[in-house]
């Protein structure tokens, strides 16, 4: 074992110290902070933005409207930004039937859709709350829901009016977008998927595409 | 085969995805590992006046920095030096820049593994050089050869691990100065040391052109300018704070180790007490891993410091050396393609897709450099024709000569090619712009000449006369590889026909238009149309180049 000496601390030495670390740590916080440019500037604004709009967000299913697609966006988003995801299927009750009326078949898709967004949470690795709702208006539901939850983001998958190319998107879907009090994302899709299909047939030629909801 | 092609098939572009982090860590990897071998040649040379060495070499290194930053930044384009001084002084002088740079970097090679196998000798006794030069030289051999390989065949180290390996490092030497300062200095000791071991004039100007090499390697950072994100903004931080480190780094370790009350008495060869700084003069193996025996002397972290910073010095120090494999073979890749060295350093192996000519010609010279520098150790015959030739200098001095001599040559051009820039191309937009500036018309433009270029360059080239007049390998071999050079470059341009003197049309304009169109700094892409766009109203044509 080697002898040691006995320790020096002086004025001089202790300020040389505080002096040394003190320079490398201002060096170092001056040079990871370099002034940002204007599209930097842009793009936190963007994603302030984002931030603030994605805060709770409501994923809307009803037996017309899927929107297994755009739950997958948002919960890719949710993960990504910390929301709080709610999927919602809605059951439109006709006006015919009273309120506490059971409709098995709209239940039970109900149920396969749910299931499915939650699996899609799940290896997403986020939490969601789900919930069925009967009402007499999908589009009623839908704003009171994002009202009682405080939503930011309503995501909504399309259906239109018609089968024919071109058929334009589907009353309910436009009311809830011009009704709502926070943003709308609507997933609509490409002429019937085509750029899926275009894409999967070029590139897949051991295995069949992925199915598309 | 599948025949489809892309819409737009583009040529491939360097990727910007160098953040300000790996930009310094880039930096680093190489300018850190100087102050690994240069503190103990300094505290070999210039005694007590180690720290005075430093510190004007550390005034002309700031100019250096400052002026390699403003051009990196005006120019984020890789190739450096000799890209500044090809655009500033034309094809010849770019050729000699690039030479001297070319220089230094085959004797970096050697250099960083020799002083790798010097660090690692700390905790394997069997790599120290005077005990084993054998084994020395055939480790140092060994580890050049391995890094060859690995470049030809593609492999290099990530910027991640450069990134970490730096941080540990910027935090050890840091814990390192601390710990000393606040232990173990003695200022009436620093005092001490320096009245009373204050060298000669001839050893003071041997310890400052030694001193610069502790300060070599910013070329790393505007080499990857081409690669960093926002490079205008991103390489001004990153080049001052880099200067900054290594300054802090240098002017705190050489004041320490002459203040420095060791931890564990040192003992000389009569039972005499020694000061730290005084087991470097005798011993080459102590010069080569000062770091390491400074940081052991350390009290209470130098107990964990013996054991790690040997190993992270080295590791520090062959990353250094595969960096100078990569950078020599890059420089001779575009000089090549500059039409200032032959073709065939442009060409790529086959299979592996990388210049293995350049790679294999540069580890060969270095190979060859540490046959030389290695020779009176292996054969002590030799001893008598390097002290009758060389002065005695060997090993690790060998090395350090030539490097002196490669980076004051370039470091000297950088200036000439700033200033010469300043006047040529007032149009291009400087983002960082070095402090005191003196306003003049050049041809009929408004322009500013840099004072701080004129003070560095001054430093730099008073520093290359120090090291002619010291250092005597540096003095025969620094200019023969510089004529050798020039020879070989009028022989290749009468072969391919191109003017001697003369230089090759080159449109800077486009090329610095595309440069800035990718650097994603668009504000300065303006503001430099707007600028030629103001010079061509005002001369009434489109002449400016």
């Amino acid at each position: 074992m080697l002898e040691a000496s006995e320790i020096h601390a002086t004025l001089v030495g202790a300020v040389s110290a505080v002096l040394v670390a003190l320079a490398i740590a201002a060096t170092f916080w001056w040079m990871l902070h370099p002034p940002s440019s204007t599209v930097e500037r842009r793009a936190k604004e963007a994603e302030t933005e984002l931030e603030r709009m994605v805060g709770s967000i409501i994923v809307v299913f009803t037996p017309e409207i899927a929107s297994s697609h755009m739950m997958a966006l948002a919960a890719k988003v949710a993960r990504g930004e910390r929301s709080e995801l709610l999927a919602i299927y809605v059951i439109e009750l006709p006006y015919t039937l009273p309120p506490d009326a059971e409709m098995p078949l709209e239940e039970r898709g109900a149920l396969d859709a749910l299931g499915a967004a939650e699996s899609i949470a799940k290896n997403s690795g986020i939490s969601i709350r789900t919930e069925i709702v009967k009402a007499r208006s999908t589009k009623q539901a839908v704003l009171d829901i994002a009202k009682r939850e405080r939503a930011n983001l309503i995501v909504i998958g399309d259906h239109r009016e018609g089968k024919y190319v071109g058929a334009p998107l589907s009353r309910t879907i436009e009311e809830i977008a011009a009704d709502a009090k926070c943003d709308v994302l609507i997933g609509v899709e490409g002429k019937h998927g085509t750029l899926f299909v275009g894409e999967a047939s070029q590139s897949a030629t051991t295995e069949p595409p992925a199915s598309q909801s | 085969m599948d025949a489809r092609v892309t819409p737009q098939a583009r040529t491939p572009e360097l990727r910007r995805a160098v953040t300000p982090w790996g930009s310094f860590s880039w930096g680093y990897s190489d300018v850190g590992a100087d102050i690994f071998i240069g503190l103990g040649l300094v505290l070999a040379a210039a005694a007590g006046a180690s720290n005075v060495a430093f510190l004007f070499a550390g005034i002309v290194y700031v100019c250096i920095g400052l002026a390699y930053t403003e051009l990196a930044a005006a120019y984020p384009f890789a190739g450096g030096g000799p890209y500044f001084v090809l655009r500033g002084l034309g094809d010849v002088f770019g050729f000699i820049a690039g030479w001297a740079v070319l220089l230094d970097f085959t004797i970096d090679i050697t250099l960083f593994a020799w002083s790798c196998v010097d660090y690692s000798g700390q905790l394997l006794p069997v790599l120290v050089g005077s005990v084993h030069p054998w084994v020395h030289f055939t480790v140092v051999l060994g580890l050049i050869v391995a890094l060859c390989v690995l470049n030809v065949v593609g492999v290099r180290e990530s910027t991640a691990f450069n990134g970490i390996v730096s941080a540990l490092d910027v935090a050890s030497e840091t814990c390192i100065l601390c710990f000393g300062f606040l232990f173990a200095f003695q200022p009436e000791l620093l005092i001490h040391n320096m009245t009373a071991s204050w060298p000669s004039p001839y050893h003071l100007m041997l310890g400052t052109s030694l001193a610069i090499i502790s300060f070599v390697g910013l070329e790393s950072i505007s080499q990857a300018a081409q690669e960093t994100y926002r490079p205008a903004s991103v390489i001004p931080r990153t080049s001052v704070a880099l200067i900054l480190t290594i300054l802090i780094f240098a002017l705190a370790y050489s004041n320490l180790a002459l203040g420095m009350q060791p931890w564990h008495p040192i003992v000389g060869n009569h039972g005499q007490h020694l000061q730290f700084w005084q087991i470097f003069p005798s011993s080459a193996d102590n010069q080569g891993k000062a770091v390491a025996l400074l940081a052991a002397q350390v009290p209470y972290w130098g107990a964990i410091a013996a054991l790690y910073v040997p190993v992270l010095g080295a590791i520090l120090l062959l990353i250094s050396s595969n960096s100078w494999v990569f950078g020599s073979s890059r420089i001779a890749y575009s000089m090549s393609r500059a039409d200032l060295l032959p073709s065939v350093f442009q060409r790529v192996h086959p299979r592996f897709r990388t210049p293995a000519v350049s790679i294999f010609a540069f580890c060969g010279l270095a190979a060859l450099t540490l046959a030389f520098a290695a020779l009176p150790a292996l054969f002590p015959g030799a001893m008598a024709f390097y002290a009758r030739v060389f002065h005695g200098e060997s090993g690790l001095d060998f090395l350090a000569d030539l490097y002196a001599f490669g980076a004051a040559t370039s470091y000297s051009f950088v200036f000439i090619a700033l200033i010469a820039l300043r006047l040529t191309d007032p149009h291009s937009p400087r983002k960082f712009k070095i402090p005191l500036n003196i306003p003049v018309r050049f041809r009929g433009e408004k322009a500013t000449i840099p004072l701080l270029g004129i003070v560095g360059f001054v430093g730099i080239f008073s520093i290359l006369i120090f090291t002619l007049m010291t250092h005597p390998i540096g003095r025969i071999a620094g200019p023969s590889w510089l004529l050798l050079g020039v020879i070989l470059y009028f022989v290749y341009r009468r072969h391919r026909g191109l003017p001697y003197l003369r230089s090759q049309k080159h449109d800077w304009r486009r090329h610095q238009m595309e440069i800035l169109r990718t650097s994603g700094d668009l504000e300065l892409l303006d503001e430099y149309t707007a600028n030629l766009k103001a010079a061509e109203n005002r001369t009434g044509d489109g002449s400016h180049a």
